[in-house]
């Protein structure tokens, strides 16, 4: 009998793209797949190392410690197999560490940059410290974690820190004009109290939606359609479904936290100006001596370029390096590009400083 | 085959006009609305929207958590605030026992490795400063 000529009629097509971009929206991915041992814990913050894959002799040995923001889970750090920073790290032969701070709950709204900064992170450094056995180690900071490992450097700067990566790092908030935030956290349209006085944390579908705000045409119908017009690519499927199972996993910002994000940074730029004070003691950004990347992101609308500059004249680090790359907030270091251009860049810098 | 003959072999796809001039809209209306956003008249907007919900769920949020006290104590059940006392607590005992595991390791580094007192570490600086009393209640 001879084969029968496969007819399909728009109806049908249209039912199985439409089954297909259902399922995309609907399916939570398998992300942060790297093979890691938790080391330390406290409170919701725990502290993990992956599984070195080179041997000891070859890797580097200076430890690198990831610092993601707080309002997110640092999964994007570690997307997919195949598209992984983390794996690229530790395939480079790095002894790599992440600081993952995990969900505020409500008996977390008081926590403040100053917990973070000299509470936990210290802690967590010393058990870095201890499991790796050298007194020096890197560390990389993206957006919120960017200011905190700042902050860090500039009040502990005799605690071994070597070399200090900064990703996205909104820390000079004197352009009001060109950063959105700062206009709709206005104190004459915002009323920070009000906000924390009803939620306690900042809720994550409240920053979720000032995130994807700041563009929402690209956020909330292209990013759609893009799928749509790759519904028969399991390649885009696939990066599509890893991305927005992150985007879609909001966590609160602790309330305290938020409180000086907005009133100390946001409206009164108080990092930049030398005047932040943290458990009673002044951030002096000239005290940073580590060794310092700065990296931008050309297209950021979250932390425009003007937020990540200004360090390096404010810093005491005889060596510093300013790296633009072309893209957008999350997409430089998960991007497609990333694996060409931030991730080489940043094993390069950092390798030739971690012997 | 090259992925030029693939492409020649390709059918002609009604919809590629459509998309372009889409495509196209979509640029022009995603510039104009981070213009619009990134505008006094947007902050003030959103945050007027923000306020008066605020404002107005305040009475029922109100009224739920007192009657959901009131319904917990009933059942002699613990209420948010009791949990978040204990919470408390309990991230105090964990940083006491963070402290000590600081101390077990510095006394097993002087132990193990009395000749390389040059690298031991400096006491002081392996460990956070300790607050003598918690800065504001609740507070990790």
């Amino acid at each position: 009998m001879a084969d029968a000529a496969v007819v399909s009629d728009p109806f049908t097509d249209l039912v199985g793209k439409l089954s297909a971009f259902n399922k995309a929206l609907t399916t939570r991915t398998a992300i942060a797949q790297t093979p890691k041992e938790l080391v330390w814990a406290l409170n919701k913050a725990k502290l993990y190392r992956y599984i070195p894959v080179v041997p000891k002799e070859q890797r580097h040995p200076v430890p690198l410690l990831l610092v993601f923001a707080l309002m997110n889970r640092p999964h994007i750090l570690d997307l997919r197999p195949g598209h992984s920073f983390v794996e690229f790290m530790v395939n480079s032969g790095y002894d790599l560490y992440l600081l993952d701070w995990g969900a505020p709950g409500p008996e977390d709204k008081n926590l403040k940059f100053d917990d973070y900064t000299l509470e936990y992170m210290p802690r967590a450094v010393r058990k870095l410290k201890a499991i790796s056995g050298v007194e020096e180690f890197s560390m990389l900071g993206w957006c919120i974690g960017a200011i905190l490992t700042t902050i860090y450097a500039a009040l502990r700067p005799g605690d071994g820190l070597r070399n200090l990566i900064l990703l996205t790092a909104p820390l000079d908030f004197s352009n009001k004009e060109a950063i959105t935030f700062a206009r709709w956290t206005d104190e004459r349209y915002f009323d920070v109290d009000k906000v924390l006085g009803a939620f306690g944390n900042m809720p994550g579908e409240m920053i979720d939606y000032g995130a994807r705000a700041l563009k929402p045409v690209e956020n909330y119908v292209v990013n759609y359609l893009k799928l749509w017009d790759n519904i028969e690519n399991p390649h885009v499927i696939e990066a599509w479904q890893a991305m927005n199972t992150w985007v879609t996993d909001n966590i609160p910002l602790a309330g305290g936290v938020f409180r000086q994000l907005i009133v100390d940074l946001y409206r009164n730029d108080r990092l930049m100006r030398g005047e932040m004070m943290i458990r009673g003691e002044r951030v002096d950004l000239s005290c940073v001596r580590a060794n310092l990347l700065t990296v931008i992101a050309e297209g950021d609308h979250i932390t425009p370029p003007c937020q990540s500059k200004a360090i390096l004249s404010k810093v005491s680090s005889k060596d510093k390096e300013l790296y633009s790359v072309p893209g957008g907030h999350i997409g430089i270091m998960a991007g497609s590009g990333a694996n060409k251009r931030t991730w080489p860049k940043i094993d390069d810098w950092l390798g030739r400083r971690s012997g | 085959m090259g992925d030029e003959q693939a492409a020649r072999e390709k059918p002609p796809d009604p919809m590629e006009a459509f998309r372009d001039l889409r495509d196209t809209y979509l640029d022009a209306w995603a510039k104009t609305m981070v213009e619009t956003v990134n505008t006094d008249a947007y902050a003030r907007t959103t945050g007027t929207v923000l306020d008066t919900y605020l404002s107005a769920s305040s009475p029922f949020r109100e009224a739920v958590e007192k009657s959901m006290l009131r319904v917990l104590e009933q059942l002699s059940m613990p209420s948010r605030a009791d949990f978040i006392s204990l919470a408390d607590r309990v991230t105090n005992i964990e940083m006491r026992l963070d402290d000590m595991d600081a101390k077990l390791d510095r006394i097993v580094n002087v132990l193990t490795k009395p000749a390389t007192t040059g690298r031991r570490r400096n006491p002081g600086s392996a460990l956070p400063k300790r607050q003598s009393k918690r800065k504001s209640k609740g507070a990790k």
